[in-house]
C-alpha cells in the first residue's frame, strides 16, 4: 500500500499552516476537511463570504482569507467534504466522501480537530431557540443568517465578538447578560501586568466591550442562576443579580462560556489525555512539537488545548517541522532552528492566555447542572437526577454510568455531556477529573449508513503528486 | 426570528420543509434555510417526544437531525440545500418504533 507522506485532518488555522510548511519542506500532503471550503470554524467562509460587507466581521476574520488563499496554492491536496471517522494508529484513515467510504494511508498524521462550544446545561437549554454563540457565528459567516432580538448570555471574548458583529450589521440585540463573576476580575488582576506583553490582544477585547456599551445594548453584569423561560420553545431568559430577579424576553437565546477541545478523534485513537485545570477541560497529551505518545501521530491547534487562531497557526508550523524531521526532510537542528520563532511566540502568549483563562473561567454553576430535572445527556434524555441515581447504584466512572443510564450513548457520542459527566463524578467522588476519567470512545465518529460502507475506495498516494 | 442579510434574488432554489415550499440560496445549509423559514423544530427527542432544534450548528450536538429525501439522521447544519429537496422534522421516538412493530 503506497502511503502519503502526511495526512492532515482538519483545515482550520493549524491544519492549513501545517500544510503550507510541509509542502514547502517538500512533503506530499493530503488534507481532509468536512467543510466545503477550508478555514475551520474561525475562518469559515472567510474567502467566500456571503455577507454584503465581510469587513464588518473584523480584521482577524479578513486575515483568514489570506491564509486560505495561500493554503489553496500550496500544492497540498485538499479534499473538501471529507469527513474522517476512523483514525488508526497504523496510519490508516477512513472517511466519508461524496457519499462513499474512502481509505488512505500515511506515514505521518496530524490531527487538527479544533474546538467546540462548551455546553451550558442550564434549565431549558434543550428548548428550540436556545443555541450557542458559536452557532450564531456559523450562521452569520456561512449563510449571512442572523437572529433579530436575541439575548446573548455567558462570558468570554467570543460572546462579545458576536454581539459586536451583530451590532455592526444593524441586527437588534435584546440584551447581553454577562455571567463573569466579580471575583474573577480580582483573581485575574495580578496576572494583568505579565499579560500586558500582548497589549494588542487586550486592546481588541476592551474595544469590543466599548463598542457594545456605545451601541446602548441592555447589558447586565454579574448574572447568576440562568434559566431559559418557555414551554415549547424559548421565550426568554431569567436570571438574578445580587439576589434580584431579572427577565429578558427573546425567542432566541445564545449561550457561551468558552470553548473546549473537540475530543472524539484523539480519544477514539486511545491517546493519553489529561485534565487542564486552568481551562477546565480535557486535552490530549503531546510534547512541545505536538507529538503524541505514538511518534507518527501529532495534534495541533485548539484540539490540543485552547490557544486561539494565531496560536494554532504557530502550533501548526511547529508540528510541521517535527514531521519533516521524522520524514528525513530536515535535520534535527534544522527543525529546531525553523521552529524557534513560533515556539517563542507560543510561550510568550502563555501569560495572556493565563489571564484570559482566569478572567473567563467557566463557573461551576454553568458547567454543571443544579436542578435534578435539567438534562445532561441531550441525546438519551438523561437528567442530573437520573445520573445521580445511577451513581448511587454504584456507577462511579463515566463508562459505568454510560452502561447503566445510556448517558453518552446517543448520536453525539458524548460530545455534549462528556465534560459535564466528568465534572459531576469528580464532585460526587470528591476526586480529581483525572481520577474520574472520560468515556471510552470508538470509531466510527459519525453516523454511517450500511449503504455508504458498501461503497469502499482507496485513495492512492500518487493522487497527491 | 431568523432572517437573511442577503437581499439579492440570485441563486435561489426551492425545497420543501414539512410540506411547505421554501426558498433558499444555493450553497446554504439546510438548517439555516429551515431557520429563515421559521421551521425550527428539527427532530423530536427519542424518549419524551419533546421538540428539539439545532443547538451548535457546527456538527457536534446532533440535535438538528432531520429526514432528507426519506433518509433519516441527516444533520441539517452540515447538509446543503438542493432544488426539489424534501426535508422533514425527524420523528423517531420510542413510541413510533413501537408502532412500526420494531
Amino acid at each position: 500500500m503506497q502511503a502519503f507522506d502526511c495526512a492532515i485532518v482538519g483545515a482550520g488555522p493549524a491544519g492549513m499552516s501545517a500544510a503550507l510548511a510541509l509542502t514547502q519542506g517538500g512533503a506530499d500532503v493530503i488534507v481532509l476537511d468536512r467543510a466545503d471550503r477550508a478555514g475551520g470554524q474561525i475562518y469559515r467562509s472567510a474567502s467566500s463570504s456571503p455577507l454584503p460587507d465581510a469587513a464588518s466581521l473584523g480584521p482577524d476574520y479578513a486575515a483568514g482569507a489570506d491564509l486560505i488563499t495561500r493554503f489553496e496554492r500550496s500544492g497540498a491536496k485538499h479534499l473538501a467534504g471529507a469527513d474522517a471517522w476512523h483514525i488508526g494508529d497504523d496510519g490508516r484513515i477512513l472517511f466519508s466522501y461524496q457519499g462513499d467510504t474512502r481509505e488512505l494511508h500515511c506515514r505521518e498524521m496530524l490531527l487538527c480537530p479544533g474546538a467546540m462550544e462548551r455546553p451550558m446545561p442550564i434549565p431549558g437549554w434543550t428548548l428550540p431557540g436556545v443555541m450557542t454563540a458559536g452557532a450564531a457565528q456559523v450562521m452569520l459567516k456561512s449563510d449571512a443568517v442572523v437572529a433579530d432580538g436575541a439575548v446573548f448570555a455567558g462570558s468570554g471574548p467570543l460572546l462579545y465578538l458576536i454581539v459586536a458583529q451583530y451590532l455592526r450589521l444593524g441586527v437588534r440585540v435584546a440584551a447581553l447578560v454577562d455571567t463573569t463573576p466579580r471575583r474573577h476580575y480580582l483573581d485575574a488582576a495580578p496576572l494583568l501586568p505579565r499579560a500586558w506583553r500582548q497589549v494588542g490582544q487586550l486592546r481588541k477585547g476592551l474595544s469590543l466591550l466599548r463598542e457594545i456599551r456605545a451601541a446602548g445594548v441592555d447589558t447586565y453584569r454579574y448574572a447568576e442562576n440562568l434559566e431559559v423561560i418557555g414551554e415549547e420553545t424559548a421565550k426568554g431568559l431569567r436570571f438574578s443579580i445580587s439576589g434580584q430577579p431579572h427577565e429578558v424576553s427573546a425567542d432566541t437565546v445564545f449561550l457561551h462560556h468558552g470553548v473546549q477541545p473537540n475530543l472524539n478523534m484523539t480519544r477514539a485513537m486511545g491517546l493519553a489525555h489529561h485534565w487542564n485545570n486552568a481551562q477546565m477541560c480535557w486535552q490530549v497529551t503531546v510534547d512541545e512539537f505536538g507529538q503524541s505518545a505514538i511518534s507518527h501521530v501529532s495534534v495541533a491547534g485548539d484540539g490540543a488545548g485552547i490557544v486561539g487562531a494565531d496560536g494554532a497557526c504557530a502550533a501548526g508550523r511547529v508540528v510541521a517541522q517535527n514531521m519533516l524531521y521524522h520524514l528525513g526532510r530536515v535535520s534535527r537542528t534544522g527543525r529546531d532552528r525553523n521552529s524557534h520563532a513560533d515556539l517563542y511566540y507560543l510561550s510568550s502568549m502563555k501569560p495572556f492566555r493565563r489571564f484570559i483563562d482566569c478572567l473567563y473561567r467557566p463557573t461551576e454553576a454553568l458547567r454543571l447542572p443544579r436542578d435534578t430535572e435539567t438534562l445532561v445527556c441531550r441525546c438519551e434524555e438523561q437528567s442530573l437526577g437520573d445520573l445521580r441515581a445511577g451513581f448511587e447504584q454504584g456507577a462511579r466512572d463515566p463508562n459505568a454510568l454510560k452502561s447503566l443510564t445510556r448517558c453518552g450513548m446517543g448520536p453525539c457520542q458524548g460530545r455534549q455531556c462528556g465534560h459535564v459527566v466528568t465534572g459531576l463524578l469528580a464532585q460526587w467522588r470528591k476526586e480529581s477529573p483525572d481520577a474520574v476519567g472520560y468515556y471510552r470512545l470508538r470509531s466510527p465518529q459519525r453516523l454511517l449508513t450500511v449503504d455508504e460502507l458498501g461503497r469502499y475506495n482507496t485513495i492512492p498516494a500518487e493522487a497527491a503528486k | 426570528m431568523f432572517r437573511s442579510l442577503q437581499s439579492d434574488d440570485h441563486n435561489l432554489i426551492t425545497l420543501s420543509v414539512n410540506g411547505r415550499s421554501v426558498k433558499a440560496r444555493k450553497g446554504q445549509s439546510v438548517w439555516s434555510a429551515m431557520a429563515v423559514a421559521s421551521e425550527v423544530v428539527t427532530r423530536k427527542a427519542a424518549l419524551s417526544g419533546n421538540a428539539r432544534s439545532a443547538y451548535c450548528a457546527m456538527g457536534v450536538c446532533f440535535e438538528c437531525m432531520v429526514e432528507i429525501d426519506g433518509l433519516a439522521n441527516q444533520q441539517a447544519c452540515l447538509s446543503r440545500v438542493a432544488e426539489g429537496m424534501n426535508v422533514s422534522t425527524q420523528v423517531i421516538t420510542e413510541d413510533t418504533e413501537a408502532d412500526a412493530g420494531l
